[in-house]
């Protein structure tokens, strides 16, 4: 319809929620990737990721995607992104060998007029080191949600492409295919762009630095931070979209890879890191507030307990647990028994030796000394309070993330618990 | 952060405590005696660690399988005199180890290694002591931890520790307890709004007993992570004895708190409760 086709190799989270989006826009869209059984599934209609909205869009447009495990199928595309999933160890630091493999291979298949773009996430100095002759090479920031990714391809607020020389316009076929988005393009040399991606995660772990640390001055003097976040959303220089709930600390490896890469290059150049050092320190400090909060509560006078856990997920509609706090917080447990659900990550994927699964989240509640609710998943907010304090043996919710309305879990006559507010 | 390198905890064949006779260092003996381990309880009377011959003496007792428990120290260290000694100290246990090795060191240092404003204080924080106490541990913890090979090194670093035998008569839960049971009055700093984490020295043997079964290696805090005013210690006291009273004076010093982030004590043995302090300060009144 648009007559561009539009290529995407590697199909993992970012690459595959990017084509589909890139395919509701109306382009042709080409999916590669080298792994066979990746491409048998999605030509099945297997999607490996849980996203939003992503298994509609990819049955909508099923018929402008094209799925290939043959690295000559790019061939036909005007433009091509790059776009696997960077996986990132427990220090933050990135693999970038499956990506640069995959340069190598798109790269060696481009017409001479297509071109190339880098979606996923890099270090500053990583685009220009790919530069090479006859390939017109862009980075492209991608500002991936887990659990909004489709929201986020289909709607960006613009577009930052890192350029070997942002004075130079855009090849046409790359700039047809942004405009089709609908947002400002806002051409940058590659190094901008690189940090710039950088900048904007170190922006939202500042804001949730100062929710987390002011909501525990809450939790301590009687004041209610989802009081005052209103108050805050309105102020012009803070804004309606700033991240200021309180949580157990950034997870899901993206963040933790960005300061990673800040503490890393501070340490080159020599410049301060204090300020991402005390970032670090308090998304340690915070994530184990559940633990602390339950030994207080429970674990220090109940006898054998049995902890149920409410999701098992780093964040609400994604699979992914990668940093989850539920995790971390199962992991330090004492000796006890655990009863979990989580509506889309399996139970015996918990670090326990023999957790207890059950099928829906109102069963986790039966027969547990406390309950701990470890994602904000939507469908837990339609748990009944009185229901829950029926079902429990002790009286203790310990709810970080709100999911519960607090006055109603109390008139259940629950003992609850949640970030930013003192105990009652 | 403490790290476990046993899978299952199991008493060590023999635990070697160097300052048996010491307020903590009794309390560990006692500890793992009743526990129904081997303790071979070292003195300064047996071993003077200032003599030149301390580091053979020692050599010649210590085995490959022994857990050496080093509490001794010449504390409060208050000057370069007394630092002097504590380095002699601590530089004769290396060369002894040096000679003969064992399986696991525990050293017990202090919270005064960290910094004043350390707010809450946890295993991380910057060790960056302001009195000449904590700089004797924190060198000590180096030179132990470059000095000594092939063990595993655990440093404990305790709050303020109270209990019925403690023999110093500082300013807090043990001289406010012996006031209070004379009936006298007991005078807090300012109205005594200081917060200090005490910690029952039941509580230090046991987290020592635990460092040593798990064979752990690496720093821990010990502290309850529940902090309270000299105020409310005071107050306690006088209750428990039923006579006494508190009564504040000028403030002559700006108002300090230290609290500590109990997680990694949590996480390295959860099962461990500690005493509350109520209840700390009821045993130490009725211990014999």
């Amino acid at each position: 319809m648009t007559g561009l086709t539009v290529g995407y190799a590697g199909m993992t989270h970012l690459g595959l929620n990017s084509a589909v989006a890139g395919a509701e826009r109306g382009f042709d869209i080409v999916c590669f990737d080298p792994d066979v059984r990746v491409i048998e599934d999605l030509n099945r209609g297997d999607l490996p990721v849980v996203e939003p909205d992503l298994p509609e869009l990819f049955t909508k447009n099923r018929a402008r995607l094209t799925f290939s495990a043959e690295a000559s199928s790019l061939a036909a595309c005007d433009v091509v992104y790059v776009a696997p999933d960077v996986p990132t160890d427990d220090r933050g630091g990135s693999d970038l060998s499956g990506l640069t493999s995959l340069i190598d291979s798109a790269a060696g298949q481009l017409r001479a007029d297509a071109v190339l773009v880098i979606l996923s996430q890099v270090p500053p100095g990583f685009t220009r080191g790919h530069v090479r002759p006859a390939l017109t090479l862009y980075y492209q920031v991608e500002t991936l949600i887990f659990g909004r990714a489709i929201e986020r391809a289909l709607h960006p607020e613009r577009t930052i492409v890192g350029c070997a020389d942002p004075a130079e316009p855009l090849p046409e076929s790359y700039r047809r295919f942004l405009e089709a988005f609908g947002c400002p393009a806002l051409p940058v040399r590659y190094e901008s762009a690189e940090l710039c991606k950088i900048s904007i995660n170190c922006c939202l772990v500042a804001s949730i630095s100062v929710a987390n640390t002011l909501a525990e001055l809450c939790e301590g003097i009687g004041a209610v931070w989802s009081e005052i976040v209103p108050a805050l959303k309105l102020d012009r220089r803070i804004g309606p979209h700033a991240y200021l709930a309180p949580g157990l600390g950034i997870a899901g490896g993206n963040l933790e890879r960005d300061l990673s890469t800040v503490l890393r290059l501070a340490e080159q150049i020599g410049s301060d890191s204090s300020v991402p050092r005390a970032w670090i320190h308090n998304s340690r400090y915070r994530k184990d507030w559940v633990l602390r909060t339950l030994h207080e509560t429970v674990l220090r006078v109940t006898q054998d307990p049995l902890v149920a856990v409410l999701g098992l997920a780093y964040k609400e509609n994604t699979h992914s647990t990668k940093n989850s706090p539920s995790f971390a917080l199962i992991e330090s447990l004492p000796p006890c028994r655990l009863q979990v659900f989580d509506p889309v990550v399996p139970t015996d994927s918990a670090p326990h030796p023999y957790p207890i699964g059950v099928a829906t989240a109102q069963a986790v509640c039966e027969g547990a000394d406390v309950l701990a609710i470890m994602t904000p998943w939507p469908e837990f907010r339609d748990l009944d309070p009185g229901e829950i304090a029926k079902s429990m043996t002790g009286r203790t919710v310990v709810d970080p993330y709100a999911i519960l309305d607090g006055a109603s879990c109390r008139a259940a006559g629950l003992s609850y618990h949640t970030l930013g507010v003192t105990d009652a | 952060m403490l790290d476990h390198t046993l899978a299952a905890p199991a008493l060590s064949k023999r635990t070697v405590v160097l300052g048996a006779r010491g307020f903590v260092g009794s309390h560990v003996v006692r500890r793992l005696q009743e526990s129904g381990g081997e303790v071979r309880a070292i003195g300064s009377d047996s071993i003077d660690l200032l003599a030149a011959d301390a580091a053979d003496k020692l050599a010649t007792i210590v085995r490959p399988e022994d857990t050496l428990v080093f509490v001794s120290a010449i504390a409060p260290c208050r000057d370069a005199a007394q630092m002097t000694k504590n380095m002699t100290m601590v530089a004769a246990v290396i060369e002894a180890l040096g000679k003969s090795p064992v399986a696991h060191l525990v050293n017990v240092s202090s919270d005064a290694v960290y910094a004043d404003d350390a707010n809450p204080v946890s295993e991380t924080s910057c060790a960056s002591p302001s009195s000449p106490h904590g700089a004797m541990h924190l060198a000590r913890e180096v030179l132990l931890k470059t000095g000594v090979k092939g063990c595993p090194i655990a440093v404990v670093r305790p709050s303020l520790i109270y209990g019925a035998a403690d023999p110093h008569n500082g300013y807090g839960p043990n001289r406010f307890r012996r006031q209070a049971e004379k009936g006298e009055t007991i005078k807090v700093f300012g109205e005594g709004e200081e917060q200090r984490d005490h910690v029952f020295i039941d509580d230090v043997s046991l987290l020592i007993e635990l460092v040593i079964t798990h064979r752990s290696k690496g720093v821990l805090d010990i502290a309850t992570g529940k902090s309270t005013s000299f105020r409310q210690v005071a107050e306690m006291c006088v209750e428990i004895a039923g006579k006494g009273d508190v009564q504040g004076t000028p403030r002559q010093n700006p108002i300090t708190h230290r609290h500590f982030d109990p997680t990694a004590r949590l996480k390295a043995f959860p099962d461990f409760i500690c005493t509350p302090l109520a209840e700390g300060l009821r045993r130490a009144a009725t211990a014999p």
